[in-house]
């Protein structure tokens, strides 16, 4: 059915997008059972990201199927509404990280997460528009997408899984924050629906022992 | 394997990206989409060898290519230029190929996935081929003055850029039309 025309225009605003994936969620579903094993891993995840969200301005959380949705937002500043997402994200990833230590192997969360700040329109609980759109392509990065790049770092040294991944804009915000987050260009990308070559970012959380070779550090 | 150490040396680089390959994809589904890429990634793979390319990098609807030689480099442009009036899977179709040319010191190296060139400059020659058009070459001002000057007499006017952590960049566009 066509929308009809007399529909409000949505609410737009600038918040901080975060794309959260569950790293092979639908194996683990498929070997271990949904109803056994699958259901409560999300369900778990939901949990601590309303957890490390709520005191940081978290305004939606969306099923995505294997992960998440998230948006941030500052009513003061935008550009503290990115800062306040990726510190949630870390601290997501922290929490994470002792579940998994209490949990049997079957029940770990393993994630990959994605980080922008734009426009978005807002739909009940949910957001739209190419700013959304561009987190999910930033999430969609891996290893493999290492020899499309330009200037990328060696495949190798691209995790696997628990790390965060920024755009050029929250990864200028971070640099002009003076964040204690240290970030690594992973190189440039073409991003599908997207024009020209995007610069995308590895965050590093703080104290970061890990050498990333050729890449590019911005702070 | 004797793994190469990584050189830094001066290079030609030439990206390539097909206009209306999107607009493809949609009209003629992903079928028709991947075997024309196929036949480009193919095609533009020879051609850079016969060329003399040190490499070719494919990366989606584009490639980048690296030469020692810039005269090399107007030759390979225009046979791929050409794949669009005399080969069958692109002829009659609403595709164009932007080019664009930079010159620069890169580091050209082995990896894990085959040859590469890093450095600033690659990400200038990237940069630039987003401004350049359907059926032309947008050239640096640093590429430029190492072309023949018959090349040279062709470029239009001098353009330039501002690009990060770089700063302005001069260049000059070449149309390919009749080429």
């Amino acid at each position: 059915m066509a929308a009809s025309n007399a529909e409000p225009m949505p609410e737009v605003v600038t918040e901080a997008i975060v794309v959260i994936d569950l790293v092979e969620s639908t194996l683990t579903s498929n070997l271990f059972g949904w109803y056994a094993v699958g259901r409560q891993v999300i369900r778990d995840l939901r949990a601590l990201i309303g957890e490390v969200g709520e005191s940081r301005g978290l305004r939606c959380l969306r099923s995505t199927g294997d992960g998440y949705l998230l948006t941030f937002h500052d009513p003061q500043s935008a550009e503290r509404a990115a800062l306040h997402a990726v510190e949630a994200v870390f601290e997501l990833l922290n929490r994470v990280t002792h579940r998994n230590r209490e949990v049997p192997e079957e029940r770990a969360l393993n994630l990959r997460c994605a980080v922008h700040l734009g426009e978005v329109d807002i739909v009940s609980n949910d957001r739209e528009g190419p700013h959304v759109s561009l987190a999910f392509r930033l999430e969609e990065i891996s290893r493999a997408s290492l020899p499309a790049a330009l200037n990328p770092i060696p495949p190798e040294q691209f995790p696997l899984q628990n790390y965060v991944l920024c755009s050029e804009e929250v990864a200028g915000i971070l640099s002009r924050r003076a964040s204690p987050w240290e970030m690594v260009s992973i190189g440039l990308l073409k991003l599908k629906g997207f024009p020209g070559w995007r610069e995308v970012f590895l965050v590093l959380p703080e104290d970061h022992p890990v050498d990333l070779g050729m890449g590019m550090r911005v702070s | 394997m004797e793994v190469q150490t990584p050189l830094r040396k001066p290079l030609a680089l030439v990206f390539c990206d097909i206009a209306g390959f999107t607009h493809l994809m949609a009209q003629e589904g992903d079928l028709v989409a991947s075997a024309l890429l196929r036949e480009f990634y193919e095609r533009a793979g020879r051609l850079g060898r016969e060329h003399h390319s040190l490499m070719v990098k494919f990366f989606g609807d584009g490639f980048l290519a690296a030469f020692e030689r810039v005269d090399d480099v107007m030759p390979f442009v225009i046979s791929v230029e050409s794949l669009l009036s005399e080969n069958p899977t692109f002829v009659g179709r609403s595709l164009g190929f932007k080019f664009s040319l930079h010159y620069g010191d890169v580091l050209y190296i082995e990896t894990s996935y085959g040859n590469d060139v890093l450095g600033e400059e690659v990400n200038i020659a990237g940069h630039l081929n987003d401004l350049a058009q359907p059926h032309e070459i947008v050239i640096s001002q640093a590429a430029l003055e190492r072309m023949p000057s018959n090349y040279q007499a062709r470029a239009g006017a001098s353009e330039s850029r501002q690009f990060k952590r770089v700063g302005d960049v001069e260049f000059r566009r070449v149309s390919l039309l009749g080429s």
